[in-house]
């Protein structure tokens, strides 16, 4: 994911060439707000060539285990995401490629986005650590969904599909194929916890049954009787 | 009749093979070298390209100079060709060309990524 990253990225930089113009704004520049939609084009793109590899960074155990650098990156990152990634992306999808069947599958991607971000980030304050690793876990599978999308494409054009048909199936695929993996991974996450508590439980309670002075203490119990019975 | 000068000979193309000519050279050759295929959400560049001269003979805009529209077909993979992808038009002697982007024109230097204005007037036929 962050190779995927780094190849959008690369390929990116040519949204900040004053210049000249790529492909992909020739291809939807809109004649109507063209300067306001190029402006949230070289918004939304800064903000994801950031945020991005910083969500990704924020999920290894590396900074998990640094909470004070967590902290502080997560509100650097959370604070982009909701004022200039999600924002901007509003804007753009208005006039994506392909109507409003793809207009709203970058809406919806948005919305998730930020509802997971203002969640997780309500779910840290709160202390609830397990429902801001689910919340997180959205918002990073939601921005992979740029990889993805494009890898797809890649591949579709490779094998000949239209691409105005690739162009919704690899938008719409990634978008809930993530929402679904992130539920079932936090899903089974979560049993798999309960059973680690059960089998701790039952560990503790073999472990307190059985140790030494437990034994000693019911050896004690049966021998004391015996030892009356003998006087 | 047989006294007015012929702007063509015989061996010399038609306006129209002149303009398909042109349209080839000037617009299509450069496209398929400025499109590439990136890790981007932009269109692939299509596998084909065709131009379709759309008139045999030259119209006449507001300021009186001849000019010739066209059209750019493109097909993806094996599939149908989509029609009208680029259309436009070649202006006789300068040769230069313009694409609808729009309700205006633009040069279409536009398209290969210079960021050009529209052109009041140009391709179209006066009335």
């Amino acid at each position: 994911m962050l190779a995927g990253s780094a190849l959008i990225t690369a390929t990116s930089l040519g949204y900040f060439d004053f210049e000249s113009l790529p492909p992909f704004v020739i291809e939807r520049m809109p004649d109507r707000f063209a300067s306001l939609w190029l402006a949230a084009l070289r918004v939304h793109v800064a903000a994801a060539l950031i945020s991005f590899p910083l969500c990704l960074a924020l999920t290894t155990r590396a900074l998990q285990k640094r909470a004070a650098w967590h902290r502080w990156l997560g509100r650097s990152s959370g604070v982009l995401v909701l004022f200039a990634l999600v924002p901007s992306g509003v804007v753009l999808s208005f006039n994506a490629k392909g109507g409003r069947v793809v207009a709203a599958g970058f809406l919806l991607t948005a919305a998730i986005v930020a509802w997971a971000m203002a969640r997780g980030i309500v779910a840290a304050r709160r202390g609830d650590l397990v429902s801001h690793r689910r919340a997180m876990r959205h918002v990073v599978a939601q921005m992979s969904v740029a990889v993805v999308s494009r890898a797809m494409l890649l591949g579709f054009d490779a094998v000949g599909v239209d691409p105005d048909l690739a162009y919704v199936i690899a938008l719409w695929g990634p978008v809930l194929a993530s929402v679904a993996v992130v539920e079932i991974v936090s899903a089974r996450s979560g049993s798999l916890r309960s059973v680690a508590n059960l089998v701790a439980k039952l560990l503790e309670r073999i472990r307190r049954d059985l140790s030494p002075s437990a034994l000693l203490l019911r050896a004690r119990g049966v021998a004391r009787p015996l030892l009356r019975l003998g006087r | 009749m047989s006294l007015v000068p012929s702007f063509a000979s015989a061996d010399e193309p038609s306006l129209a093979e002149w303009a398909l000519q042109r349209v080839e050279d000037g617009l299509v050759k450069p496209l398929a070298h400025f499109e590439t295929h990136t890790f981007s959400r932009s269109r692939p560049p299509p596998r084909e390209r065709r131009v379709r001269v759309l008139q045999s003979t030259a119209l006449l805009d507001k300021n009186k100079r001849s000019f010739v529209p066209f059209a750019i077909d493109v097909r993806f993979g094996s599939g149908e060709w989509h029609e009208n992808d680029i259309v436009g038009c070649v202006y006789a002697g300068a040769g230069k060309l313009y694409v609808k982007r729009g309700d205006g024109y633009r040069p279409a230097s536009f398209l290969l990524g210079k960021n050009e204005d529209t052109v009041q007037g140009v391709c179209e036929k006066a009335d």
